[in-house]
């Protein structure tokens, strides 16, 4: 294969600077017709900005990109997209209410006079459906019933609507369980051997191993390899991102020690979570596999209270817990880090400190607030974490995933809370500070909390937990000790016996 | 292609942002407003230098600023919870004329004062009870009472207005410490009792605001109500809670209002609460709820009090006095947009 021959994309010296940081200082790198060539770098290196020059959205400060050897407009994202290339945003940028077909050729209706061409629309839809081996998914269904891995394959359709040349995809497997994204692979290849190049951003190295034909790793702005084959191991992909070694990535597994804090019996709240029994003692850490839409995230919420349980009880030091109240719940000592942070754990345009007090205001309040002791604590919980930056005044809108997922546990380690929920923590997050968070949750652990975490990443619910449970539709299927099992046998447990295209098609 | 280099002609993006220029942009956004009371003020006093800067003209500027000043504050509240308070004008004139019509044809001024901010809270307590629980949209339950408490208003005395000035003794002049008219009219030090009301007010909804778990929790909700709510804050009662500060508010508003009328009228407040939405916007709070400043809406409610009267003593009809009125709170909100936010 001879680069400049089948070049789709060539990246040379670009920069983008923002007054006072440089985003960007001399990315290079070229994407062959039909390979699938892997991003890698830490929150901050720049692959956002990257994709975002390529995709028009902004306009580079130096460099050229050139797609097909013909220079691309720069900031102008419908050029880019009428040359070919596509994006597909790691949050889904779907509407809810529109249809299958209405999404894929939102803004670029076939019109017959000024009329929408309806027929048409879906007869093309399904064709482009089709194509990407899913006529399964009905275009005249809307947005909002189908899940996750559906509405992906959905964005997908409107990349390809546009006749795409090069699809540039930001961490598409974040929000996919792993039945899902084998789904999400087949769609890939199928495209790769159509002579799309494909840009592929993850964090998880596994991936890159499974689909990725070569790989780029950026650091600080610059690239710090590139060319790389997929095959490169671990360490040294790892090394290249950060710069140093990462020691360990998974700590010390914490052993359990103390009596059952969390003790959860036959919630129930249907159709999502069918009777489900747990317990965790203080010091464990308890790992809660399974595939995405199995209940776990509803499990957790009604443990929290957020949701009111059909039936079941959640004793916290054998003490009941009064249902379908947070703060109830907070009192009793839970601590709940959601699985959409800046949705649901974060009120984006606060200050850290803010973001932090927040569920322990009280502590605080002598008539009034006493905000030097407020900042005073708060930033002593930042320290403990690393957070970075820690100045509490900062915006928390400006951090990075793995630091605003800090600034949540900060919240709880402040309270003291006895029992930690987590969902999700380490979703889009790079692998230094995943090790970090993973340090800091079995520290917690072994400090006596009780924590219950809900990941979709099977390494990471094996490296760090003392237990396993594995959730499917609703109920707990299996159980193991986490040093006594495999990725393997977890996934077994967890895909239901259907089969996984007809998984897709399910309705929420 | 040869790019080098291309100049990006826009803000900076809005994922990465620098922090030391968010923060100075938000202080000059903070002064902006400072910056044109100021300019407003040295404008009045080069076009009318014998009236405008004078220590009448401020004491009137501050009186009649008070009662839509009022109302701003607890807008402020409900606009950092993202909702919003179309019924303060009507509210308002509805407590007027309840207290009014208890104390015709006689009674006290404390009974006026009690019926008329007990009435406004009863009536804000249905938007909260509205929209906390009925879940009602904020705009559709204000809306519905800014259309009922008018009505009412009217009903109370057959569209027509109650005089008070039997609780001052029949006449104007010289309020007794306390009575109704003392309210509107007295003053302390020079300065007018309203005027002292106000600031009062101001100062304790600064507190309330920055300064208390409630007022973080009140901010909290309109920055991120689910965030909120897993935080452990109690939603639904800190959402009840600001409209029927915001009716009480108008309570107060009434009472500053008929003191220095002499009467209750049941067409008075017409589209005050448009003056102090006015005020809270151009103030800085975002509509959107998560940022609140009570300090801007202090700024904003002068500022409408100066061009007020500016534009009368320049004998400006009330025609213009909208346009520009209008304009400023468009100039002023538009100023202040944060930079580079789709």
């Amino acid at each position: 294969m001879t680069a400049a021959a089948t070049a789709t994309l060539e990246v040379r010296g670009l920069m983008k600077e923002y007054p006072g940081v440089k985003a960007l200082k001399g990315v290079d790198f070229d994407v062959r017709r039909g390979e699938v060539h892997c991003l890698l770098g830490p929150n901050g290196a720049g692959k956002s900005t990257l994709i975002k020059c390529v995709s028009g959205a902004v306009a580079p400060t130096a460099g050229e990109i050139l797609l097909d050897g013909e220079p691309l407009p720069v900031g102008d994202p419908a050029a880019s997209l009428r040359r070919g290339v596509a994006t597909i945003y790691q949050e889904l940028d779907l509407v809810d209410e529109l249809t299958v077909a209405q999404s894929i050729f939102l803004a670029h209706e076939p019109r017959r006079g000024p009329f929408l061409d309806l027929e048409r629309m879906r007869r093309e839809a399904a064709e482009l459906l089709a194509r990407l081996g899913h006529e399964k998914i009905d275009p005249r269904r809307k947005i909002g019933q189908l899940r996750p891995a559906a509405q992906q394959i959905v964005s997908i359709a409107r990349a390809l609507s546009h006749d795409v040349r090069l699809l540039i995809m930001d961490e598409p497997s974040a929000i996919l369980d792993d039945g899902e994204i084998e789904t999400l692979f087949e769609v890939v290849r199928r495209l790769t051997a159509d002579g799309v190049a494909v840009v592929y951003i993850s964090h998880r190295l596994d991936e890159i191993r499974r689909i990725g034909d070569r790989v780029t790793v950026l650091s600080d702005g610059r690239t710090s390899a590139t060319g790389l084959p997929a095959s490169t191991p671990t360490d040294e992909l790892v090394e290249l991102m950060v710069g140093r070694a990462v020691e360990q990535l998974f700590p010390q597994r914490p052993r359990p020690a103390g009596d059952v804090v969390l003790d959860v019996r036959g919630l129930r709240r249907l159709p999502d979570v069918r009777s489900v029994s747990l317990q965790v003692r203080a010091g464990e850490v308890v790992g809660l596999g399974g595939l995405v839409g199995s209940g776990r995230t509803e499990l957790l919420r009604l443990i929290y209270g957020l949701d009111r349980p059909d039936a079941g009880e959640v004793l916290i030091d054998g003490r009941r817990l009064a249902p379908g109240s947070p703060s109830r719940a907070i009192a009793a000592g839970l601590g709940l880090a959601p699985e959409d942070r800046k949705s649901q754990g974060l009120v984006l345009d606060w200050s850290l400190t803010k973001n932090v007090s927040l569920a322990d205001l009280g502590h605080f309040q002598r008539g009034l607030l006493n905000v030097r002791a407020e900042r005073a604590a708060t930033r002593e919980q930042l320290r403990r974490l690393q957070t970075v930056p820690d100045d509490g005044e900062r915006v928390v809108r400006e951090l990075s995933g793995g630091n605003q997922q800090k600034v949540v546990l900060a919240r709880w380690l402040l309270r003291d809370c006895r029992v930690l929920l987590l969902d999700e923590p380490t979703r889009g997050v790079d692998v230094a500070t995943k090790a970090e968070l993973y340090r800091v949750i079995t520290d917690l652990a072994a400090a006596g909390v009780a924590v219950l975490v809900v990941s979709s990443e099977l390494p990471e619910l094996i490296g760090i937990c003392t237990r396993v449970l594995v959730m499917r539709e609703g109920e707990l299927v299996f159980e193991a000790e986490g040093d006594r099992t495999s990725e393997r046998e977890l996934l077994r447990h967890a895909v239901a016996p259907i089969e996984t295209a007809d998984l897709i098609e399910e309705v929420r | 292609m040869t790019t080098t280099p291309v100049t990006d002609g826009g803000a900076p993006a809005p994922t990465e942002p620098l922090t030391e220029r968010r923060l100075a942009g938000f202080r000059l956004q903070d002064y902006a407003l400072l910056i044109v009371v100021i300019v407003l003020f040295v404008v009045g006093a080069i076009l009318k230098p014998d009236t405008f800067p004078t220590w009448d003209n401020v004491r009137n500027m501050l009186t009649q600023a008070s009662v839509v000043g009022v109302l701003a504050i607890g807008m402020t509240f409900v606009i950092a919870t993202a909702g919003i308070d179309l019924s303060v004008g009507s509210v308002l004139a509805a407590a007027g004329m309840f207290g009014g019509i208890l104390v015709d044809p006689e009674g006290s001024t404390l009974l006026f004062i009690a019926g008329a901010v007990a009435f406004a809270t009863a009536l804000g307590s249905i938007n909260a009870i509205a929209v906390a629980y009925g879940r009602v949209v904020p705009f559709i339950a204000t809306l519905a009472m800014f259309s009922i408490a008018r009505g009412i208003a009217l009903l109370l005395n057959d569209k027509l207005p109650v005089g008070l000035l039997e609780l001052n003794g029949g006449s104007f002049g010289d309020p007794a410490a306390f009575s109704l008219m003392w309210f509107g009219t007295g003053r302390i030090f020079g300065i007018p009792v309203s005027v002292y009301v106000f600031l009062g007010i101001v100062v304790a909804g600064w507190i309330v605001l920055n300064r208390t778990r409630y007022g973080r929790y009140v901010v909290a909700v309109g920055g991120n109500r689910e965030a909120a709510r897993i935080a452990g804050v109690p939603v639904r009662r800190t959402i009840l809670s600001v409209y029927v500060l915001s009716g009480l508010l108008a309570g107060v508003a009434a009472v500053l209002l008929c003191a220095r009328l002499g009467s209750a009228s049941p067409v008075s407040g017409n589209l005050y609460e448009l003056d102090a939405i006015g005020a809270v916007v151009i103030g800085g709070t975002s509509l959107a709820g998560g940022r609140a400043t009570i300090v801007g809406t202090f700024l904003g409610v002068i500022t409408f009090a100066l061009i007020f009267s500016l534009m009368t003593q320049l004998d400006l009809s009330t025609e213009v006095q909208q346009v520009v009125k209008g304009a400023i709170v468009l100039g002023a909100v538009l100023l202040q947009r944060p930079e580079a936010r789709l």
